[in-house]
């Protein structure tokens, strides 16, 4: 019997290229739709919240989509969850880019400007904290970021972080891990093979 | 730490993808969807994707991006990292690209015509995703600023400084025109006089034209300010060119060679994919 092929669902709200993302999950085997349809959404294996540009307009479109409560009630039920780049962000709190935002609230922290500098833009490596075995593999690995806030969470739920200079500066939250939920700072989908590969270890540990 | 970039140019004229030489000889290579898929596979950390002929001199109505293009580019599922330059209008227009498949949006010709608009470009997209693209040349003492659409060169004037000082552009290519198209060896190429009296200190640079000899490449790259170089005609001129660019360039900061042996995706040109609904 062939084994059913995984179904990831990319929340479309409106912010970012979603295709490319598609793209990246069909490249590995995987069944992708695009919807905001909560209907639609729900019934995927996996939801998948992209997102490039600002948090406050990322959150008022999620919001105007009906899509902030919904995205609470799937986490709560346990539906796998991939935030990526602002889509990571947007799991927070809240966020200070263009004032105080409240967030998803779906993995404690907050977002803040980078620390060190104004952005961190290009390939960089990840040093994997702990031994989350989704995101293990890819330690060392360099990946692709643009971003100029970062989602400063608590330890616990912290699984990767990266440097923009030199061991000596300080690390820049780039993975969060809550239950079913990771959130990725990076593009593993402009991330060549490893984020192929980063991103099929989340996808299959988030499904185990 | 984070690495220096190799960046893939590839110059689009009227729809095809060419070789450039000095901003006035074109020749034909082929489909841009191709070249892109080669850099793509052959692990180039960016590509930037310029579209030359979108902007017109005022005679007639400039064409805006090349949304088409762009999506074409985006369904085919590249896995590296785009910027797209050419026809950039407005602040639509920058979201319209990045939301039809560019990570990042370079202007040149809005940077001249309209500076308020350009800086207006990282209030819906980040001032990470905003590039200024620069033709120039050292002449007569000072950095010369090159208008392609009129043929003429002037200094830099303040209200683009202002805007490349004000936080709302992340990059600058340094586009040396003159040398662009040039293979940049035995002490020719890129022009060290662009970064030697760049203005604005603090914004990380991208260093384009004349660099194509890996070791004029790697002095650039060993430039504190230059945090990436891009490569044009030379990286079309032969099969993995990537590869051999990042192993002369070993001991810089840079990401190691990587390959992938078919395209990300698992196909080539995927252009039926409907904008929403299931992929498969």
């Amino acid at each position: 019997m062939t084994p059913r092929r995984i179904t990831a669902a990319l929340v479309d709200y409106g912010a970012g290229n979603l295709a490319s993302v598609a793209r990246a999950f069909t490249g590995l085997g995987y069944r992708c739709r695009s919807s905001r349809d909560p209907g639609a959404l729900a019934t995927a294996d996996l939801l998948v919240l992209p997102g490039v540009g600002a948090f406050p307009a990322a959150m008022a479109a999620l919001h105007a989509h009906h899509l902030v409560d919904f995205l609470g009630e799937r986490a709560r039920a346990g539906q796998p969850i991939i935030g990526i780049c602002l889509g990571m962000q947007l799991l927070a709190d809240n966020s200070s880019e263009h004032g105080l935002t409240a967030g998803l609230g779906l993995v404690p922290g907050h977002v803040r400007p980078l620390p060190q500098a104004r952005w961190h833009i290009g390939w960089n490596s990840v040093d994997v904290l702990g031994d989350d075995p989704l995101l293990r593999p890819s330690d060392g690995e360099s990946l692709y970021f643009n971003h100029a806030y970062a989602f400063s969470a608590p330890g616990p739920y912290t699984v990767a972080v990266s440097r923009l200079d030199d061991a000596l500066d300080a690390p820049v939250t780039v993975a969060v891990h809550r239950h079913n939920i990771v959130g990725l700072q990076f593009h593993p989908e402009k991330s060549q093979g490893a984020g192929q590969a980063l991103l099929r270890n989340v996808v299959e540990g988030l499904l185990q | 730490m984070i690495k220096k970039r190799l960046v893939g140019v590839i110059t689009v004229k009227q729809g095809w993808a060419v070789q450039s030489f000095g901003f006035q000889r074109h020749l034909p290579l082929g489909r841009p969807e191709v070249v892109a898929e080669n850099l793509d596979r052959w692990g180039v950390d960016e590509i930037l994707l310029q579209c030359i002929d979108r902007s017109r001199s005022g005679a007639g109505p400039d064409e805006g991006p090349d949304l088409a293009l762009l999506d074409r580019l985006s369904r085919q599922g590249l896995s590296t990292p785009l910027i797209y330059q050419g026809g950039i209008r407005s602040v639509d227009d920058a979201v319209a690209a990045v939301q039809a498949g560019a990570e990042r949006i370079a202007v040149d010709s809005l940077l001249r015509d309209d500076p308020a608009t350009a800086a207006a470009l990282a209030g819906p997209l980040g001032a990470q995703a905003v590039i200024a693209a620069l033709p120039l040349a050292w002449q007569d003492g000072e950095l010369q600023w090159l208008d392609h659409r009129h043929k003429h060169a002037t200094p830099l004037p303040a209200d683009l400084l202002a805007v490349l000082r004000s936080g709302a552009i992340s990059e600058a290519v340094l586009i040396d025109w003159r040398h662009e198209g040039q293979h940049g060896g035995q002490g020719g190429g890129f022009d060290d006089a662009l970064l030697d009296h760049w203005p604005v200190p603090g914004l990380p640079l991208i260093a384009f034209g004349g660099l194509g000899d890996p070791l004029r490449l790697r002095q650039v790259l060993q430039r504190p300010a230059v945090v990436a170089a891009g490569v044009g005609n030379a990286l079309s001129w032969r099969e993995h060119a990537v590869q051999q660019f990042k192993t002369a360039l070993r001991g810089l900061p840079m990401r190691q060679p990587v390959y992938a042996a078919a395209p990300y995706s698992g196909s080539r040109f995927v252009t039926a994919l409907p904008a929403r609904g299931v992929h498969r």
